[in-house]
């Protein structure tokens, strides 16, 4: 009750005491808004890379392409452990908009229900996003005609000054247009082996925007039957990946174990592939895949963190300063508090207690602080691009169209601990000069 | 004279003040380090870009280019603040080796190699005929192949520390590059029949140029190869003019002076066929050209800083306690210096000199810690790496080589100068509140 009591008056006759709340509570928020929005990046690219290709992805050797792939596909989906599957052709063309406008962009050959099913592919789609049907490249207003998807990057750009697209404009403007890529392959078998071009018409179904910038501004899709007759016409049901996603609570180390048994067996006894050539096929959680861009963002979040985190420290050195300064001013205190019985120990948990108080209070601060800034972060983003004229972030340079805003509390936590056992910590010495005044000598001249 | 020894004798006796020193000193240190790697990786990026453009880009962003180039070269070449103009031809195409049924897409940049050279440091970039640029597209195995230069990360790996393994000479590799040839209109060439434009190249060069979205997707091939595959239409045409001015002409200036060109020679070519594409030529330069790849690291470099300056305040309440521990120990000299006469502002800059002295010990020490790290500061990323595998920055994924570590006047300049004004403002409460002092108050307390 009586260190409860001392605190309090210090609080209330110290105001300096603030200043050390305040130097914890802007480190603890500086601290938890870069951790948030950096874990909120790379939680973002990981979780772009499942929405997009799946939980677990079948990649075929180098050079080799996978045939049959439905019947793989269909064996996968029997499996406990599967709950849906589809192929992938994947190749590279160019792509005419329309006068002068040529660009290169990824293909890929899908099935669109059937991908729909495997990741939130469905979600990305303008039109039929919201309707209750499974997606199709059928055109409105124009049966029978080869239908495709665009992404919105690859026939419009963003707003310089916003950042986001007139999605509705860019709807009403492509569906239903005529688009044309240029696409090739070699065939091996020939004595020139010279590429054969394809041109491959299609009518603009749908409009892709999966807030992920390379995907969005990169990527069209074509249904996998046009580009497996144009690409590689003499094989059989050709795919260059496989995508599944897992049923809930399958653990995915297990799933690829049993997905690559199943594979094995698949590829020697349909496809009469070599054991050795079956082995090079990998199979990987859609996680994996992206492990070393995500491994080198962690290391750029640690190298800041621990940047900020060293000039951070200079807490313990301004929690000292000013309990120093407490203790020397109230040296009267301690002495009649020592002449009264309490003993050097008690003494140091008061200074202590007080020092983690402060901690407290100013991580409390932080945390509530970074809290408010990263959960409003889009919205002070844009404030200083109104006010400075200042963009500063930009789906081309930081691959999504949103900031991430969920806070890591994780992290959160982590500093605001960190920061109680700094204050402590900068109060320790203090408190310890405190414990060794002696009533007498402070008394006397009193 | 008596504010020097007063400032000394409390450095000395008041070890308080040390610490102060010490966390000024900590900060310098590390943002003296950080905004040198920082700056020197931007300053990196923006000469990397500057050499790959040129000073100025009188060009079109539409595949279609415009008309008329040669003439516009020749126009240029008389100004006497040209240098050297060097005409480009960008666009895209699908790239297949010989021998592989795979493709991908490529930008493709026709040009000159000679004049390439003297506007930028084209041949600065090259390999195998860094010396003898003219020829940079003769493979040295087969001088009667058509030759193409292949960015450097389309033809190597980097390995581990960001290096290339290079052979003495190029390997024989053919390369078909196919593109979508557009007429002056915009529209397909030859559109409703199933043929593009496509050429057999063979692999005679490579590309350095440290810019990674370059040297990862950039095939470059002679001018007139450029126009035949990507360009349909009885006019020749580029997509830009790349400009080189004489030393001792500012950017400004020059762009300036180029853009009254243009506009006097797009006026000249009124009514002439196709002129209509002259519409959509601006010029630029390197930096506006470029801007998309040097803005956003501009950008961190000033959110990097806003940040720091955020921590920094720690450091100005550390001083600001310091100092009212001080004067709140120190009232006695303070009433006797101002019973003798010593005024307000001689109290005001009695302290504000010692936090001077205070900002300038603890950047001294900070930079000469931030120096002698720097100095080090890829040995000890190597060392890192040989002991624990640990880099910086993978070089296998990112353009980087060593870690900058040349500081910068500026750099410095501006760091010590933010110590010191944060020394200044953490005593600016303290030293008034010293000022205001009333001689008589404080050595009657003193007394009692």
């Amino acid at each position: 009750m009586l260190k409860f009591f001392l605190w309090l008056k210090y609080l209330r006759r110290r105001r300096i005491v603030f200043l050390s709340i305040a130097a914890v509570a802007l480190s603890v928020s500086l601290l938890t808004v870069v951790a948030s929005l950096f874990s909120g990046f790379i939680d973002a690219f990981e979780r772009s890379a499942v929405e997009m290709l799946g939980d677990v992805v079948i990649s075929p050797p180098p050079g080799a392409i996978f045939e049959k792939y439905p019947q793989f596909v269909e064996r996968l989906e029997a499996t406990d452990f599967v709950e849906a599957a589809s192929g992938t052709l994947a190749s590279e063309g160019l792509l005419h908009v329309g006068r002068g406008n040529v660009r290169p962009v990824g293909i890929w050959g899908i099935e669109p229900e059937r991908r729909a099913r495997v990741n939130g592919f469905k979600d990305a789609l303008l039109r039929q996003g919201a309707l209750p049907e499974a997606p199709t490249f059928e055109v409105p207003g124009q049966p029978g005609k080869t239908g495709g998807f665009v992404g919105i990057g690859v026939v419009a750009q963003a707003d310089p000054e916003t950042d986001e697209y007139d999605q509705d404009a860019v709807l009403e403007a492509m569906l239903g247009e005529r688009v044309v890529i240029t696409t090739g392959t070699v065939d091996l078998s020939s004595s020139e082996q010279l590429p054969k071009r394809k041109m491959l018409p299609f009518y603009i179904a749908d409009v892709a925007f999966s807030g992920v910038h390379d995907i969005d501004s990169g990527f069209v899709y074509v249904p996998i039957e046009v580009l497996q007759k144009a690409l590689h016409s003499r094989k059989d049901t050709p795919a260059t990946t496989m995508s599944a996603k897992l049923r809930p609570s399958v653990d995915p180390e297990l799933a690829i174990a049993q997905i690559t048994g199943l594979w094995r067996v698949f590829a020697t006894e349909e496809l009469g592939w070599s054991s050795h050539k079956a082995q090079l096929t990998s199979v990987d959680t859609a996680r994996q895949l992206q492990y070393r861009s995500i491994r080198e963002f962690r290391k750029q979040m640690w190298v800041l963190l621990l940047i900020f985190g060293v000039i951070s420290s200079s807490v313990v050195v301004l929690v000292f300063c000013i309990f120093y300064m407490i203790v020397r001013l109230k040296r009267c205190d301690i002495a009649i508090i020592k002449s009264c019985g309490a003993a050097g120990l008690s003494v140091v948990w008061i200074f202590l207690g007080f020092g983690a108080t402060v901690g407290v209070v100013g991580a409390g601060i932080g945390v509530t602080l970074g809290y408010v800034i990263t959960k409003n972060i889009a919205m002070i983003e844009s404030q200083i691009s109104v006010i400075f004229g200042l963009k500063l972030w930009s789906s081309s340079v930081y691959m999504f169209n949103k900031i991430p805003n969920q806070v890591d509390w994780g992290w959160a936590f982590t500093f605001a601990g960190l920061a109680v056992a700094a204050a402590a910590l900068g109060a320790l010495v203090p408190a310890i000069v405190a414990a060794l005044t002696r009533p007498v000598d402070v008394l006397r001249y009193d | 004279m008596y504010k020097l020894t007063l400032i000394i004798r409390y450095l000395l006796k008041r070890r308080i003040t040390h610490f102060a020193v010490l966390t000024v000193a900590l900060c310098v240190f590390i943002v003296v380090v950080v905004m040198t790697v920082m700056s020197g990786l931007v300053g990196d990026i923006k000469q990397k870009n500057h050499a790959f453009v040129g000073d100025c880009v009188v060009g079109t962003k539409s595949l279609v280019g415009f008309p008329y180039y040669e003439e516009l070269m020749a126009t240029l070449e008389q100004a006497d603040f040209v240098e050297a103009v060097a005409p480009v031809v960008k666009n895209y195409a699908l790239l297949s080796p010989v021998g592989s049924d795979r493709s991908r897409g490529v930008e493709i940049m026709g040009v000159d190699p000679v004049r390439q050279s003297r506007t930028t440091d084209f041949a600065q970039a090259l390999d195998y005929r860094r010396d003898d640029v003219a020829r940079a597209f003769v493979p040295l195995y087969d001088p009667n192949t058509a030759g193409c230069i292949l960015g450097v990360d389309l033809a190597y790996s980097r390995d581990a520390l960001g290096g290339y393994s290079f052979s003495a000479q190029p390997a024989r590799v053919g390369l078909t590059l196919t593109c979508f040839p557009l007429n002056a209109r915009g529209a397909p060439a030859r559109a409703g029949s199933s043929e593009v434009a496509t050429r057999r190249f063979y692999y005679s060069d490579h590309s350095q140029t440290g810019l990674a979205r370059v040297d990862d997707s950039m095939v470059y091939i002679p001018l007139d190869q450029a126009q035949a595959l990507c360009m349909a239409g009885a006019l020749k045409r580029v997509t830009a003019v790349h400009v080189k001015f004489r030393s001792g002409t500012s950017l400004g200036q020059g762009c300036d002076q180029t853009r009254t060109l243009w506009e006097q020679f797009k006026q000249s070519k009124q009514g002439a066929a196709d002129s209509n594409l002259l519409d959509t030529v601006t010029v630029e330069s390197w930096k506006e050209y470029r801007r998309t790849f040097v803005a956003p690291l501009e950008k961190e470099e000033a959110m990097l800083s806003v940040m720091f300056g955020f921590v920094g305040v720690t450091t100005v309440f550390i001083v600001f306690v310091v100092f009212y521990m001080i004067i709140s120990h120190k009232t006695k000299d303070i009433g006797v210096l101002k019973s003798v006469g010593a005024s307000e502002a001689s109290i005001m800059s009695l302290f504000s000199g010692f936090a001077i002295v205070i900002g300038v010990l603890g950047a001294a020490l900070g930079v000469s810690g931030a120096l002698l790290f720097l100095a080090k500061i890829n040995r000890v990323e190597n060392w890192l790496y040989e002991r624990f595998n640990w880099q910086l920055w993978d070089r296998t994924i990112y353009s980087i080589g060593d870690i900058p570590h040349h500081v910068e006047f500026s750099v410095l300049a501006v760091v010590v100068c933010c110590a010191i004004g944060a020394c200044l403002i953490g005593v600016l409460v303290p030293a008034y509140g010293a000022a205001r002092l009333r001689p008589v108050e404080t050595l009657h307390g003193t007394q009692t």
